[in-house]
């Protein structure tokens, strides 16, 4: 039989205490900081998956800045080409006026070949449009206007956003496309028409070349649209990954509130009871009913 | 047997009985003392006078009781067991709670961290990417590469101050193990001369046995008991106390992080050679100041050094090869971004001129080769992979330390436990001891009286009949 002493009861209680008052202090810890996972050794597959989380969602918030950086962009392309859009309307109905041979003199034809020429100035302004510092219509070059001097665009490399671990979209707008280039370019054609309105020639046939034009901006417009809203669907499934992310964190990170309190409950109850337990055997010997 | 025999008899007894509760009061008196094993006093039945004579058939009664002595109720069985299982608890505890401190200076999992830095620098190159040759995202990104330079630097401090802090408490650790084994053989020398003049030194035995256990504790030391009473105590097979000397301890070897030579503990009188400790504190902290080694197996502090250099240099020869293969705003190709030398991380880069946005093939802002500087962060052995590596690796090292620490513990406890149970003082034992030999002193001084009052009827009430 095991001889019981008093201190070894001591020994064995204050170590039951000590392993009591243990347990209570880590369900504390986890309590107060609301987290599962305090250091590596807690969990250490866990740390590796929070931390992996913690890179996703930062990714994806750095996603979420470009996306916002490429709506800017292609809202700034898409106002443009509205803008474009419009001049070459008005271009449109004054070749269409000036095409009137005999109706118009030749003073009328002038005024109208002015306004073509301002026409010609607001369309090149158009096309060197800069959004926060860099021209729209000049890809990935760094040249101070996106049309030369003899009407040819500075394409660089197309300007990409990146929106998703895997998908990226173009952001800027091909100049020639929308303008086209040289002596085919949309200024080339304008100046051209206004020159022979002043030179009295006959420019009716001139309206299917202002036609072309329009249709490739418009056409141009239609990509523009088409992009805008591929990164609005990229925006809100990176808006909803965000979420998914941070559920993801919490359930590997975070505790469970309601299971940690139960515990802490139950672990306090623990103690006191090794507490009341300690009072009642350490007390009595054998000396406490001797006379 | 003589007339007065019996009287002898109860005196014997009264003395036994006085002897017995003596020993009680001192078993009580030390209920509370550490170290303290529990004594008994022993008697044995004084066997009857020898009958001589020719016609001597029967034996008389026994003579009483005679004191042997006292016994001190140690079991050498289970204090060898509390040695080694204290030992060895020290060693796993000392390494269970480096690892923890090391552990804590990662400052992961969380917003604080290392990882955290290095999300933030790869997200920087997107934004430079957003908008190459712009100063206002060039000097972000230059921040965010200046504070992983500088948590690289502070955290390599950090390692290298527990370093020296597990090394100052190396050496004092030996200081204290010194000073234990020189009052071992004091006490040794003290023990064999009581024995040998009769005495009993079970009050020094249990002071030895405590010294005993506290050089367990510190250096694994096993113990071997000699036959004049004295012990050895043995590290590596070689005596750190052998008799009545002692043979001093000192921390040899480098005392820096991967210096050359791996600090060790040797004996004073063979400095050079280490000795191999088996167990206790002293061991767990050779154990964590040892170099790193190739297979990653070294000690803790040099290996968490050596995988926070390899992530560092990771990083530096990564975002230095794609700085190379782009070229920058103006055209030029891309100069080295990040230098790692002598565990040294430095920012080289100083401003948007200096960074390899473009590639070779787009135009001057293009920003293609910053969004490669980007994935590096995904790549398989890229820095992040190896920071998240040496996160989990420790963790896990830790967790194992810890959970051995717990069990080493509990069979260190059950060890103490069973020791207390063999040879503690147990204050109801001594009670009834106390009332046995009370009522034995009162049974003995009935006797005395008994026999008086018989010698009184014989000597002073015989020859009066008739009177």
């Amino acid at each position: 039989m095991t001889r019981i002493t008093q201190a070894g009861l001591g020994f064995n209680t204050e170590r039951n205490l000590q392993s009591a008052m243990e347990r209570l202090a880590t369900i504390q810890n986890k309590a107060s900081t609301q987290k599962q996972i305090n250091s590596p050794s807690d969990d250490p597959a866990g740390t590796a998956t929070a931390m992996q989380v913690r890179s996703e969602q930062r990714q994806n918030d750095q996603f979420s800045r470009n996306a916002a950086d490429a709506i800017g962009w292609l809202s700034t392309a898409d106002a443009t080409l509205s803008t474009t859009t419009d001049l070459l309307q008005r271009t449109r109905d004054l070749v269409l006026r000036g095409a009137n041979d005999g109706a118009l003199n030749q003073e009328a034809k002038n005024a109208i070949a002015m306004e073509l020429e301002q026409l010609h100035e607001e369309l090149k302004v158009a096309a060197n449009t800069q959004y926060n510092g860099r021209l729209i219509f000049a890809g990935s070059s760094n040249a101070s206007t996106a049309v030369g001097a003899t009407n040819q665009f500075l394409d660089g490399s197309p300007v990409e956003r990146r929106v998703g671990p895997n998908s990226t979209v173009r952001v800027d707008i091909s100049g020639s496309a929308v303008f086209g280039e040289g002596t085919d370019s949309v200024f080339a054609t304008v100046l051209s028409i206004a020159e022979d309105l002043r030179a009295g020639d006959s420019i009716s046939a001139r309206v299917a070349e202002v036609d072309t034009h329009l249709q490739a901006v418009l056409g141009e417009q239609v990509k523009i649209g088409v992009r805008h809203a591929s990164v609005q669907t990229a925006e809100s499934k990176l808006a909803s990954d965000a979420v998914t992310l941070q559920g993801k964190l919490g359930s590997v990170e975070d505790i469970d509130l309601a299971s940690t309190i139960l515990q802490l409950k139950s672990q306090e109850v623990a103690y006191q009871a090794a507490l009341s337990a300690a009072s009642r055997t350490l007390q009595p010997s054998l000396m406490d009913f001797l006379r | 047997m003589s007339t007065f025999g019996g009287l002898n008899t109860a005196l014997s007894g009264l003395n036994a009985a006085r002897i017995a509760m003596e020993t009680a009061g001192n078993n009580l008196a030390n209920v509370g003392t550490t170290g303290y094993t529990r004594q008994r006093a022993d008697f044995t039945a004084a066997g009857p006078l020898a009958s001589s004579g020719v016609f001597a058939t029967k034996s008389g009664p026994g003579q009483g009781t005679v004191f042997t002595g006292i016994a001190r109720l140690a079991d050498a069985h289970l204090d060898a067991r509390v040695r080694g299982s204290i030992s060895l608890a020290a060693q796993s505890d000392t390494s269970a709670a480096a690892l923890d401190d090391l552990q804590s200076v990662l400052r992961e999992p969380g917003e604080n961290g290392l990882s955290a830095l290095l999300n933030d620098f790869w997200a920087g190159w997107e934004e430079v990417a957003n908008s190459p040759g712009d100063s206002a995202p060039a000097v972000v990104l230059l921040e965010r590469a200046n504070a992983i330079a500088e948590r690289v630097s502070l955290t390599r401090s950090e390692i290298s101050d527990q370093f020296e802090a597990q090394h100052r408490s190396l050496r004092s650790m030996v200081d204290e193990v010194n000073t234990a084994t020189q009052t071992v053989a004091e006490l040794n020398a003290q023990i064999r001369s009581v024995l040998a003049s009769g005495g009993s030194a079970n009050s020094l035995m249990d002071q030895r046995d405590l010294y005993a256990q506290s050089l367990a504790e510190l250096t694994g030391a096993s113990l071997r008991e000699q036959s004049d009473g004295t012990v050895d105590l043995l590290v590596d097979g070689n005596p750190i106390v052998s008799g009545a000397s002692a043979f001093a301890l000192q921390v040899g070897g480098s005392t820096e992080l991967n210096g050359d030579m791996p600090p060790r503990v040797e004996f004073a009188h063979r400095p050079g050679q280490a000795v191999a400790l088996q167990g206790g504190r002293m061991a767990g902290a050779v154990a964590l100041l040892a170099p790193a080694d190739s297979t990653g197996t070294g000690g803790a502090l040099a290996e968490a050094l050596a995988s926070l250099d390899s992530v560092a240099s990771q990083l530096a020869t990564r975002v230095n090869e794609v700085q190379a293969q782009g070229l920058t705003t103006a055209g030029k190709p891309g100069a080295a971004f990040f230098s790692f030398d002598d565990g040294k991380l430095s920012v080289l880069a100083t401003g948007a001129q200096d960074l390899a946005t473009r590639s070779v093939s787009g135009g001057a802002l293009d920003g293609s080769n910053a969004l490669t500087m980007a994935d590096i962060a995904n790549e398989s052995a890229g820095p992040d992979a190896l920071w998240t590596k040496l996160v989990v690796g420790l963790g896990a090292k830790a967790k194992s330390a810890a959970e051995q620490a717990v069990a080493a513990g509990v069979a260190a406890h059950s060890a103490v436990s069973d020791r207390f149970a063999a040879s503690a003082v147990s204050i109801d034992e001594e009670n009834v001891s106390l009332i046995a030999n009370q009522h034995a002193f009162q049974g003995a001084a009935r006797v005395m009286t008994a026999i008086d009052e018989m010698l009184d009827t014989l000597i002073n009430r015989t020859g009066l009949v008739g009177r």
